[in-house]
């Protein structure tokens, strides 16, 4: 009996090791093999009991401009695939989306929110303006001392348009690489305050 | 079932074959002792060692989370890689050394916590090195079940204990992140089995009463979290139900046993107290019923089916306790068993009436309630149990002066009923006392 249960809790623990390397090897391709773009962020600094403290990020590039009759069958949190594209200024936008998985080109698997509407108050009115996703990219985790500095600096360089985070994408899939404000990674502005 | 040390009875077992050598003790009477300690003695572990064992691991276990948390600049990418591995490697070493060397309760505890601790710590730390974004329910659903085998092969009640935390929280996040988190019903029904099978082997064993109050406190948050809530007012059916087959079971399951070592019954007792004084309020009876469905993106069109297949379901379980019961014919179990009859049909007279039986279905619970602690304080008197009485006097307390208060009813009323229920317990009293006189001058 103990040897079957040894067996048994062999097995478990093969498959406990197995579920956090596939979760690095994943994470590790996609920071080897995956575009690099470059998305326009907003930082705020909160805190997760399990996984510390981390910059949470709020990308400008978060709506797909279109038209609302191809909305009409869209619900909330559905999965889509966003395809990406570089304005003139080197910066990450989405140019379009599908409800199928893109051939070619560099897409993202998002969710959609909800329709992104403006009131125009001469018509009395909504105009739709596109719909605005979820990312699955939003938290940059920091030392627990440097986050919070990290923050207010960020904050500052967002005033001059000057914070964003490079993220590699692959497959649909995206990862943070590094965040920058004022062109400085975020970790070292933080470090070089500290001094 | 007598406590005696594992040391001494090893010590028996070393001195029985002496005894008999020697001519001291018959054959039959060295077996009739042997017989006696295997069957009718349990481990003493002393409570606090196990105590230690388990707060020492938690503290571990926790503390390596918050380090890991602190997220150290010094440490680059790959290096937290393997760091991340380093909990789970250290907490499996623990468990098969407990299972190897035949660890005790302490040991096995000790590991199964630090074990599932490691587990979270190890896919937290992930996260954070690749910053991926906080789906929760992820972390949380892959965190519970990579540590649900470990309840089973070590035995350990803090590992399973963990297990329920893990899978009620899921079941909040998912219903705020996926809309419906349906799927807890099938990450509880392990939990079940397990319980089920502990309540075989030793229902009142100490690990099997905190894993029954364990699964009873997830079932009663749980089930309001993975409710759907399409038909408003179901949930009334659902929880008294719930409440009802639990202090059923517990009168079943464990008899005369009250308190700590009634789990089922105690909670069902306290549950039906709580939920009755909610519906003493005719709030509570508000817009409910088929009539009131809810529509919109963020309510399933299963959702009537999901609510009413689990309030079918505990319904079903309550019939099959209250007749399992029924045998007792007290008018405690008589009680128990009446209260999610009395609220299904309430339900129904709501549902069916508007609002207009919001007061009658209020008044009714207010009955009840006052029924059910008069109930308790002349079951404690006639019973000397000090815990029904005050439960009783405690449950009176509430409704009374809540009522008091209550500007829902009218002053002429409330003052009309508060002295016909004062005239009802002193004439009660006095017939009491005289009773009491004559039996004495009698004996």
């Amino acid at each position: 009996m103990k040897t079957i249960y040894l067996i048994v809790l062999g097995v478990v623990i093969c498959v406990q090791l197995a579920v956090p390397f596939r979760m690095i090897r994943g994470r590790e391709r996609i920071l080897a093999d995956g575009q690099l773009y470059r998305f326009k962020t907003q930082p705020i600094d909160p805190v997760d009991p399990f996984q510390g403290r981390y910059v949470r990020l709020r990308f400008e590039a978060d709506t797909i401009a279109c038209n609302a009759d191809r909305m009409v069958e869209l619900q909330r949190k559905q999965p889509i695939y966003a395809v990406l594209a570089t304005d003139g200024q080197g910066f990450a936008y989405f140019s379009d989306w599908s409800n199928e998985r893109p051939a070619d080109g560099d897409f993202l698997k998002v969710r959609y929110q909800y329709a992104d509407q403006d009131w125009i108050k001469e018509s009395k009115s909504y105009v739709t303006n596109g719909i605005r996703i979820d990312l699955p990219f939003d938290r940059y985790y920091m030392d627990e001392t440097k986050a919070p500095r990290a923050e207010t600096l960020a904050r500052d360089a967002t005033r001059n348009s000057n914070c964003w985070a490079n993220v590699r994408i692959l497959n649909g899939k995206a990862l943070i690489e590094d965040v920058f404000a004022e062109g400085i990674p975020l970790r070292e502005l933080a470090a070089k305050n500290e001094e | 079932m007598r406590k005696v040390s594992a040391r001494n009875l090893q010590w028996l077992e070393k001195e029985l074959p002496i005894l008999e050598r020697e001519g001291i003790l018959a054959a039959d009477a060295v077996r009739g002792i042997r017989s006696y300690y295997r069957e009718n003695t349990g481990g003493g572990l002393h409570w606090a060692t196990l105590a230690f064992a388990v707060l020492g691991s938690l503290l571990i276990g926790a503390g390596i989370i918050l380090l890991f948390a602190h997220n150290w600049d010094e440490l680059d990418r790959p290096t937290r890689a393997v760091l991340s591995f380093c909990p789970v490697a250290i907490g499996a070493i623990l468990s098969v050394l407990a299972l190897v060397r035949h660890g005790g309760v302490a040991r096995r505890e000790s590991a199964g916590i630090f074990h599932s601790l490691a587990v979270g710590s190890s896919i937290a730390l992930i996260g954070q090195t690749y910053h991926i974004p906080g789906n929760v329910p992820g972390f949380l659903l892959s965190w519970s079940l990579l540590i649900l085998p470990l309840a089973f092969l070590l035995g350990s009640t803090g590992a399973f204990l963990i297990y329920l935390g893990l899978i009620c929280g899921w079941s909040g996040v998912a219903q705020d992140h996926y809309g419906q988190a349906a799927a807890f019903w099938l990450l509880l029904a392990p939990a079940l089995v397990k319980v089920w099978a502990m309540v075989r082997v030793d229902r009142n064993a100490p690990d099997t009463l905190l894993s029954v109050y364990g699964i009873l406190f997830t079932l009663a948050i749980s089930t309001g979290i993975v409710f759907e809530r399409t038909v408003p007012g179901l949930w009334i059916v659902a929880y008294s139900a719930l409440l009802s087959a639990a202090a059923l079971l517990g009168l079943n399951l464990y008899r005369d046993r009250e308190g700590w070592s009634n789990p089922p019954k105690t909670f069902g007792i306290i549950g039906i107290a709580l939920l009755a004084y909610l519906f003493t309020w005719s709030d509570m009876w508000r817009d409910i019923g088929w009539q009131w469905t809810r529509n919109g993106w963020h309510y399933r069109t299963w959702g009537t089916w999901a609510d009413a297949t689990i309030a079918l379901a505990l319904l079903a379980g309550w019939i099959a306790a209250a007749i399992q019961s029924f045998r007792r014919n007290s008018i405690e179990t008589i009680t128990l068993a009446a209260f999610p009859a009395i609220a299904t049909l309430c339900f129904f007279i709501g549902a069916a009436s508007g609002d207009q039986s919001n007061g009658i279905n209020a008044v009714i619970f207010n009955a009840f309630l006052l029924f059910y602690g008069v109930l308790y304080i002349v079951l404690g008197c006639r019973n000397t149990k000090l815990r029904q009485l005050n439960g009783g006097m405690a449950i009176l307390s509430l409704l009374l002066v809540t009522r008091f208060f209550d500007d829902d009813f009218g002053f002429l009323a409330r003052g009309i009923v508060f002295i016909a229920l004062g005239a009802c317990f002193l004439t009660v009293n006095l017939i009491m006392a005289r009773r009491k006189k004559t039996l004495e001058a009698a004996s």
